[in-house]
């Protein structure tokens, strides 16, 4: 049966795809607006969630595809966090446009934490990425110019009504969602995306491949921390206050790696599945204190031991319905 | 003399670090596994052995003799359910398995023992100290050094020259080679994870003794033991011992420039090392 196919094309959408794409842009639209028909109290929760996602993504990228275990990510949130409130409060830049220029602070701070951490084998890089965390959380607390362990108000805030900050936070969540998740499913659709998936498979036979996987690596882990920074620059923001000890909690490490191996690490629908359950068990649970995080413990231990897929691995064994397709489909048609 | 000071104290605080240091590198070095619950563990022994010694009156050295084998038998049980499941050469899982353990045991001691700082009643031996040239030292902390002197020592002896050390560099070197000459991996991993959870049991009532101990105290501890040996160099038991006491001097002389630097110091001297020197100082040169 060697006859030649008449016409061949690549198919990348699928009906599961156009329907989630609908669902993005209906909810993007309903986030802008929401102040308009939003409470406050909704606002704020829209703009909690849209950090964990952002987070939790980045995360994903790190560990679900370039296999970088990090343990410190929240090293990223607090300088992000805090060039911002310097930037917004001390040099009296308008602090919308601060959570933009504050994304420089991560991107410096991954530079130089990869190129000292990558020489240390899997399980003690993760570790190594928490000392970083944890010396400029040390640092800052140090830092008479930082208030040191009392941290900074945003008090700049206060010129601008509630509706006005309202408007500009809902953007800034748009902006940030379309980033990090956007930003992940554009790479990973992209040429580079073959690169890390084949990474995420195996990285021996992607180095032999051709693939670059020191500099993907290095590449992934900057973009990430920016993100990340990201997220945490708008969170600050929110909270209208920083300290050491809250903007470099390692309880953010730990939200991440909960959110993405419940909701199923290396792949997009798994972290914002993942993002939803931990927000809405968040608010259920939550009063329940060390009870509830006893139980998101052992359920990270139990999603490692034996379903590493998470949520989405056990929803993709009922159908294949994936709402971010990055594979490429061959459909050979025969017009004869 | 105050910086004299500041290193011997130092070095006597590289004692503590060095027993949690031993058992992170052994187990590393065989499984190439790190137990984020590490601290944990040392801590959940550490507030068993404060309560088990309000209940029995059993003196120091009792309580070692009680909490050693409760040590053996967590490890064993570690190994057992989970670290087992766990070996590969991917690390993701075991990092995962474990920091999900670490987060539940943290919050399962939080629930039973409370957010407290506990410690051990003071039974003189915390508080004697002699002085050799003006300068005072510690009863206690001199024999938390000379313990990790032994157990180093011990171990090392263990690996360069039992059966079961021979089994261990083998399963190390090449797993399903060692398998084929009649080494049984599992057996030689429980073996290491029940000695390193031992190593911590003691180190469990030498920290109970020493200072207060709290239920989220764990994370430190992982970092200070992770910090000894990476700083001493992979896979060396007598660098994690030399890794724990630059750790431990960085810190006391961070301590002495300014209160709330001395943590700090210990993480600038371990980032120092692996700009300089990542193989550790006391790798051999390739």
């Amino acid at each position: 049966m060697t006859q030649p196919f008449q016409h061949a094309r690549v198919v990348r959408a699928t009906p599961s795809s156009r329907i989630a794409m609908s669902l993005c842009v209906i909810v993007l639209v309903g986030l802008v607006t929401m102040p308009w028909w939003a409470s406050s109290g909704n606002i704020r929760w829209a703009i909690e969630l849209s950090c964990y996602l952002a987070i939790a993504q980045m995360w994903n990228l790190l560990a679900g595809y370039a296999g970088l275990v990090s343990v410190g990510q929240q090293a990223f949130i607090g300088v992000a966090g805090y060039m911002l409130f310097v930037l917004a409060q001390n040099f009296g830049v308008n602090p919308f446009v601060a959570v933009i220029l504050s994304l420089i602070a991560p991107a410096v701070l991954a530079v130089p934490t990869y190129l000292l951490l990558r020489r240390l084998d899997g399980p003690y890089f993760a570790i190594g990425t928490w000392v970083v965390a944890e010396a400029v959380r040390l640092a800052t607390s140090n830092i008479d110019y930082l208030n040191a362990g009392a941290g900074l108000t945003l008090r700049v805030m206060t010129q601008y009504s509630q509706h006005e900050r309202e408007v500009a936070f809902v953007i800034l969540c748009a902006l940030l969602l379309i980033a990090t998740i956007g930003g992940s499913y554009w790479l990973l659709r992209s040429r580079v995306g073959l690169a890390l998936t084949a990474m995420r498979d195996n990285p021996v036979a992607a180095a032999s491949q051709g693939v670059n996987v020191g500099q993907l690596r290095f590449l992934i882990f900057v973009a990430a921390a920016v993100g990340t920074g990201f997220a945490g620059a708008i969170y600050y923001m929110a909270q209208l206050r920083i300290t050491p000890a809250a903007g470099f909690d390692p309880f953010w490490a730990s939200m991440s790696i909960f959110i993405v191996m419940v909701g199923g690490i290396g792949a997009i629908e798994g972290a914002i599945v993942g993002a939803l359950i931990y927000f809405f068990a968040d608010r259920l649970f939550g009063e329940f204190g060390s009870a509830y995080l006893i139980v998101l413990g052992l359920l990270t231990l139990v999603i490692a031991l034996y379903a590493r897929g998470g949520v989405w691995g056990l929803l993709k064994h009922l159908g294949d319905h994936p709402w971010f397709p990055v594979q490429r489909k061959l459909v050979l048609e025969d017009k004869s | 003399m105050q910086w004299l000071d500041a290193i011997i104290q130092g070095v006597l605080l590289g004692g503590m670090y060095a027993q949690y240091a031993l058992g992170m590198a052994l187990m590393f070095g065989v499984m190439r596994i790190v137990n984020i619950a590490h601290g944990d563990v040392m801590i959940l022994l550490s507030l068993i052995v404060i309560s088990l010694a309000g209940v029995l009156p059993l003196g120091n050295i009792g309580l070692i003799v009680v909490i050693v084998p409760i040590a053996v038998l967590l490890g064993w049980v570690l190994q057992k359910f989970i670290l087992n499941k766990v070996v590969g050469a991917d690390p993701l899982p075991s990092l995962i398995a474990t920091f999900g353990l670490s987060i539940a045991l943290q919050n399962l001691m939080l629930e039973v023992w409370s957010a407290d700082t506990r410690s051990l009643p003071n039974s003189g031996i915390a508080s004697a100290s002699f002085e050799i040239g003006g300068i005072y030292m510690g009863l206690l902390p001199v024999l938390v050094l000379i313990c990790a002197v032994v157990l180093t020592g011990g171990l090392d002896a263990v690996l360069r020259y039992s059966r079961f050390g021979r089994g261990l560099r083998a399963a190390a070197a090449d797993t399903e080679a060692a398998a084929m000459t009649g080494v049984d991996p599992k057996r030689i991993y429980a073996i290491a994870t029940a000695i390193a959870v031992a190593i911590l049991g003691l180190a469990a009532v030498f920290a109970a003794l020493r200072a207060t101990v709290s239920p989220s105290d764990g994370s430190a501890q992982l970092i200070y033991a992770f910090e000894a040996v990476i700083i001493g160099g992979m896979g060396s038991l007598w660098g994690a011992f030399l890794g724990a006491m630059v750790l431990g001097v960085a810190q006391a002389i961070g301590l002495r420039i300014d209160p709330g630097l001395g943590i700090l110091f210990g993480h600038l001297v371990f980032l120092a090392v692996l700009a300089t020197r990542p193989e550790g100082i006391m790798a051999r040169k390739k």
